[in-house]
């Protein structure tokens, strides 16, 4: 919202230098948007009489005029009594007239923000013109461009045109969403109110708006006006009154003037006049053309003014010439037969105030604000109407400000009152009366603040104080609605004394130490062993577009659905974080092709997926945490790089985890698990991207829990992101990765030389590597010689090929005892004993 | 499928056999029985030729998917032994290995977001993770906002047809924390508790404004907290972050679920006032929103409020990180391009 700082001068003295006060606006009564200084763009123009205009005899459209400029401007040639020659095409130049002329040399105002225009004196069909006449437009004061700034009072020829309409204006834009709940500041007043408080000075208020001795009566009871207000619930005050006999033109240039600076385009008098007191004091008015309103009723003698909810199917064709279809909460003005305004947000078309209208009838209302805003919102208007009634107006200062602007409107437009001021008011809330001690407040703000202190602090803002023995009894003034507990008067204390006053000290409190939060640091430590080893961290959207679930064969019918996505890329809520791990995959291969070597690389996400079916005790979607991980090669460097699966990469990755973090988990074939899994919506939706026969489920050891999927993707996967062929992945649950308990796998150093031993094994292709692993192990670990340790490891798997039933795996073990140098014969016998062994239950063969 | 025409039907009843599309593969788009039903597209009235041309390119679709879903299947992988750490007839050298550490990296937004828990962590904030979707109780209305009140437009929220909300700001996250703090408020120690996490704003997104950003809220309760604690705790943890002294300026604000409200703002670390292009040339930078907590949220979640009070604040990470390594774009933190990613370590 935009205020003049010489409007607010009208109503308070402002001491500080303009610096200082716009730092002392933004600490204490909200953020400053813009700060922009009026003088330097007017800089130069002056306020002229034209003495002689003539019609230019080789130009039907231009006059040539001589100006009196009080003979102030040097440097420009004037005739024998002194006055300059201005060439000027407008229709209403005339002599005697008082007008703006911008001087060679300056700068055409409206020009001054983009390209600068300077004047300079020219020849215009044979006559020197120095400088020009200026329009309002081009003065950047409204849009009119029809003629010359008339200027309608009295003052000197030579007077600078800022003197003249105080210019030396800084325009303050400040932050609404400050004044939320602060109707009040959307009004010079009260922003004026505010700064005077900030000053520590005590303002008074101007006594129209705050002593009502009488209410004026009419001129003559010419016209009568009815309202009938259906809903006092949501319209608690409806005042309404008739000016008649009024002359629409423009209103007054100091007006014009001043509604242009803070953001509103002058109209015409009437409606300048509505929104003069709008500006003012936060409280729009509206004016209907009292006859069009009478066209429009049955009874056309005496019409009434219907406040009511909307009728469905009812229609209104607005002031912005764009007819609405209305809805049954939207508040509306009528006539017994005809609609002819949106409440609070915009008037009919029907009954807009032209240049023909001879009488009006002025509104002063106060609209429930959750209605006003549903229907701003329903119908997307946003008018500066909508702004201020949104923000819950006292309905207490309509009938100051209705009696201000009769009498705004009578001076501006020569017309008369020619009703009673019709008031419907049913006030339910009563301005609020709170108790508050010094204590309460010191204690919140952590200052030393006297009752006197907060008395005067509270004052200055004509907030009623009464100081009682030890406390405050305090109460809202009749303009304010935001007052209700004892916290708002510490805002305000705390607030008009300055906030960067207060002491500052760290809480104190005792040592206990907090609790690290376990998630967290698991996260951190599988992000540092997963870049340590060569992976990327990346983030992708919780939102995804319908494509992704297609791609994966996902079903969205499980998936949350964004009801008000902007756009199609966020419609759903993802139900496993591997479709978006997927969908950069080509982007980073084509991005690094033909110009690195080895184009590949390792990504992951940790993050949450959610899903409609499984909700937690507060009937919310869980929050399923999981860690997803792609590999992808491009063909050329897997070619030269890689041989076999590409499911081993993946899986390499995966088992460097469950090492490093001691996870108890089984790897089993995916398809051996797919019929236990199919009732499981989550999982289901999971392992959909990943080939069956060629990826495994994650299995806790525990208990058989499905923990996750690793493997290679399904072949319409892999054709739907166009992914490299060595390309794996894994996702598996997060819930698998534990608090590390002091658990070590540490084994003393033995003082003998360790041996090692490769033992060959062929078997039957249907035996799983690690059925053979896992038996081959427990026969060493029963066999081995006393005190001593042993690993085992993988050499190679390699199958012949006139022999492809087989398989022959190459295993190597390395013992060490912790009392004697072990001999290759002790470990020959034990390999024998521990083939033999699997020999029989395995079908193995030793080669 | 079944065509309108009985010359193509008869085409397709024969085309379409999926033995002679295996064997044929893509060269049956060129068979003759095509090119025979082309020549009489040529021959055809003027009224039918179109809607006959459309067939035959049905036809041809047909087709088309027919064999790229024979390839599908003839592609399909032979089962590998999923238990094996390898697979067979791989020599060594080419058994899959983690890439070298120098390729990798951590995501700026997350490293960052694990320096600012370490420093709450020290001045003895405990954390919590943030929910990512979350009713309208606690979006809204646990903290302060009626039904229908304007001040809930100043967040564009993403609904979901359930009438869920993804999170616009942490803070749907403080009545859980309140009401789980009460114990400890109990037993004469603070609530005192950070809450980072994913936020959703639905709005157009340009290289400053993303639909989704990270937050970081805090809050702290016991009794005798004011606001001076407040500017102290928030300017102590600055000036940890930064590593230099800072200037701070709360602006009044208003949010529904504190009193008084704030924004804050923090002379520029980058230059110290001198106005740089982090800063927009003002020296200062506006940083987030905090408030000491509105009783009747601490009433809210049953809290004593003339006992207790208490502050929360609430800031982005991602400008933080912007700011720090001069990111121009907000929308490179979730683009997942490696070019990206891995200038960081």
């Amino acid at each position: 919202m935009k205020v003049s700082l010489n409007w607010i001068k009208d109503f308070t003295d402002v001491d500080m230098q303009p610096t200082e006060l716009m730092e002392r606006i933004s600490s204490q009564l909200g953020a400053i948007e813009s700060i922009e200084y009026l003088g330097d763009k007017y800089k130069g123009s002056l306020i002229v009489k034209v003495v002689e205009c003539i019609k230019h005899d080789r130009a039907d459209k231009l006059s040539v005029c001589k100006i009196d400029d009080g003979g102030n401007l040097k440097d420009v040639a004037r005739d024998e009594n002194g006055f300059i020659q201005v060439v000027c095409g407008a229709p209403n130049v005339k002599a005697d007239m008082l007008a703006v002329w911008i001087p060679p040399k300056a700068i055409v105002p409206a020009s001054y923000d983009k390209e600068q225009f300077v004047l300079e004196s020219r020849e215009l069909r044979g006559k020197i013109s120095h400088g020009m006449l200026a329009s309002p437009k081009e003065l950047a004061f409204s849009d009119s461009h029809e003629g010359l700034l008339e200027v309608d009072f009295k003052v000197e020829p030579g007077t600078t045109f800022i003197q003249a309409y105080k210019l030396d204006d800084y325009i303050i834009e400040l932050e609404n969403k400050m004044f939320t709940h602060r109707p009040d500041c959307f009004g010079i007043l009260g922003i004026a109110r505010e700064i005077s408080g900030i000053e520590n000075r005590v303002f008074k208020s101007p006594e129209w708006y705050k002593e009502i001795l009488d209410i004026p009566l009419p001129k003559e009871n010419k016209y009568t006006i009815a309202v009938d207000n259906k809903i006092q619930e949501l319209v608690p005050r409806f005042i309404s009154v008739i000016i008649g006999d009024v002359q629409i033109k423009r209103s007054p240039t100091l007006i014009q003037s001043f509604l242009s600076r803070v953001g509103i385009r002058p109209i015409n008098n009437i409606v300048d006049a509505t929104n003069y007191m709008m500006a003012l004091t936060g409280q729009p008015l509206h004016a209907y053309d009292y006859d069009k309103v009478k066209s429009l009723s049955n009874n056309e003698s005496s019409p009434v003014l219907e406040v009511r909810l909307a009728n469905e199917d009812e229609k209104l064709t607005l002031l912005n010439e764009k007819e609405i279809k209305l809805n049954k909460s939207d508040i509306v003005i009528a006539t017994d037969k005809q609609v002819i305004g949106l409440a609070g947000v915009m008037g009919g078309l029907n009954t807009e105030v032209d240049e023909t209208t001879k009488n009006i009838i002025l509104e002063c209302a106060t609209f429930d604000m959750y209605t006003i805003r549903k229907t701003a919102m329903e119908h997307g208007i946003f008018s500066d109407a909508v702004t201020r009634f949104t923000k819950g107006q006292s309905p207490r200062q309509n009938m100051a400000i209705t009696i201000r602007a009769i009498k705004l409107i009578k001076d501006i437009s020569h017309s008369h009152q020619y009703s009673q001021i019709v008031d419907n008011s049913k006030i339910v809330k009563e301005n609020s009366v709170i108790s508050i001690t010094p204590e309460f407040v010191n204690k919140r703000l952590g200052t030393n603040l006297s009752i006197k202190d907060m008395a005067r602090i509270l004052s200055n803002v004509e907030i009623i104080v009464n100081e009682l023995d030890r406390e405050l009894r305090v109460s809202e003034p009749f303009w304010r609605t935001d007052i209700e507990i004892k916290e708002d008067l510490v805002e305000e204390i705390g607030r008009l004394n300055g906030y960067y006053k207060l002491p500052q000290e760290l809480p104190l409190r005792k040592i206990n130490p907090t609790q690290k939060n376990l998630n967290f640091g698991l996260n951190a430590s599988i992000r540092e062993s997963l870049s340590g080893a060569g992976a990327n961290e990346i983030l992708s959207s919780t939102f995804i577009h319908v494509h992704l679930f297609e791609k994966v064969n996902q079903n969205t019918q499980f998936a949350i659905e964004i009801a008000n996505a902007l756009s199609p890329d966020l419609q759903y809520y993802r139900l496993s974080l591997t479709p978006s791990l997927l969908d950069i995959v080509n982007l980073n291969i084509r991005a690094n092709q033909g110009i690195i070597e080895d184009n590949e690389f390792a990504i992951y996400e940790i993050g949450k997926s959610h899903n409609l079916v499984d909700l937690d005790d507060d009937r919310l979607p869980v929050e399923h945490r999981s860690i997803a991980f792609i590999f992808a090669a491009d063909n050329k460097t897997a070619k030269r790089k890689y041989q076999g699966a590409p499911y081993y990469f993946a899986k390499n990755y995966l088992s460097y985890l469950i090492d490093r973090n001691h996870l108890e988990v089984k790897i089993v074939p995916l398809r051996d698990v797919l019929n236990n899994i199919n009732n499981h919506t989550r999982i289901h939706q999971l392992i959909s991207a990943y080939d069956p026969d060629r990826s495994a489920a994650v299995l806790s050891l525990v208990d058989n829990e499905f923990m996750g999927v690793v493997g290679e993707f399904k072949n319409s996967v892999k054709k739907a992101f166009k992914l490299p062929n060595y390309c794996s992945g894994f996702e598996v649950d997060m819930r698998l990765f534990k608090e590390d308990v002091a658990t070590s796998n540490y084994i003393p150093l033995p003082k003998f030389p360790k041996i090692n031993q490769d033992i060959c094994l062929k078997v039957d292709n249907s035996i799983k590597y690690i059925t053979l692993f896992d038996a081959i192990k427990l026969q060493i670990e029963e066999n081995k010689p006393k005190d001593t340790y042993f690993s085992l490891n993988l050499v190679d798997i390699f199958q012949k090929d006139e022999d492809l039933d087989h398989k022959q795996i190459t295993l190597r073990l390395i013992i060490n005892s912790y009392n004697k140098t072990l001999t290759t014969d002790r470990i020959n016998e034990l390999l024998s004993v521990v083939t033999e062994s699997v020999q029989n239950s395995l079908g193995v063969e030793r080669i | 499928m079944n065509y309108k025409f009985p010359q193509i039907q008869e085409v397709a009843s024969r085309l379409t056999d999926p033995e002679i599309i295996k064997h044929q593969g893509k060269t049956i788009l060129r068979s003759p029985e095509l090119g025979k039903l082309f020549a009489h597209l040529k021959e055809m009235d003027s009224k039918d030729r179109a809607e006959f041309g459309q067939e035959i390119n049905q036809l041809k679709t047909e087709l088309l998917n027919m064999i790229d879903n024979q390839e599908d299947e003839l592609t399909v992988l032979d089962p590998i032994d999923v238990t094996a750490p390898v697979d067979i007839n791989v020599s060594s050298e080419k058994h899959p290995k983690l890439l070298s550490s120098s390729n990798g990296s951590r995501h700026p937004l997350m490293t960052e977001m694990d320096n600012i828990l370490d420093i709450f962590y020290r001045m003895g904030f405990s954390s919590l993770e943030s929910r990512q979707i979350d009713d309208d109780f606690h979006m809204f209305e646990s903290l302060n906002f009626p039904k229908g009140h304007p001040a809930r437009d100043d967040y564009d929220t993403f609904m979901t047809t359930e009438g869920l909300i993804a999170p616009a700001h942490t803070s749907t996250m403080q009545n859980r924390v309140l009401i789980e703090g009460k114990k400890l408020l109990d037993s004469n120690l603070p609530i005192a508790t950070v809450l980072p996490g994913r936020v959703f704003r639905n709005e157009d997104v340009d290289a400053r404004h993303g639909h989704t950003f990270y937050q970081i809220e805090g809050i702290y309760v016991d009794k005798g907290i004011n606001t001076g604690n407040l500017i102290s705790t928030f300017k102590t943890f600055l000036e940890e972050y930064y590593k230099q002294d800072m200037e701070i300026i709360l602006q009044p604000f208003y949010f529904p679920f504190t009193e008084p409200s704030f924004e804050f703002v923090l002379s520029c670390p980058f230059c110290q006032k001198q106005g740089c292009n982090v800063c927009s040339y003002s020296g200062w930078i506006e940083l987030g929103g905090c408030g000491m907590i509105h009783p009747k949220v601490l009433k809210m979640a049953g809290i004593e409020s003339d006992i207790y009070t208490g502050f929360a604040w609430g800031f982005g990470v991602d400008r933080l990180v912007m700011m720090k390594h001069g990111i121009e774009d907000i929308r490179h933190f979730m683009a997942g391009k490696l070019e990206f990613l891995r200038q960081f370590s």
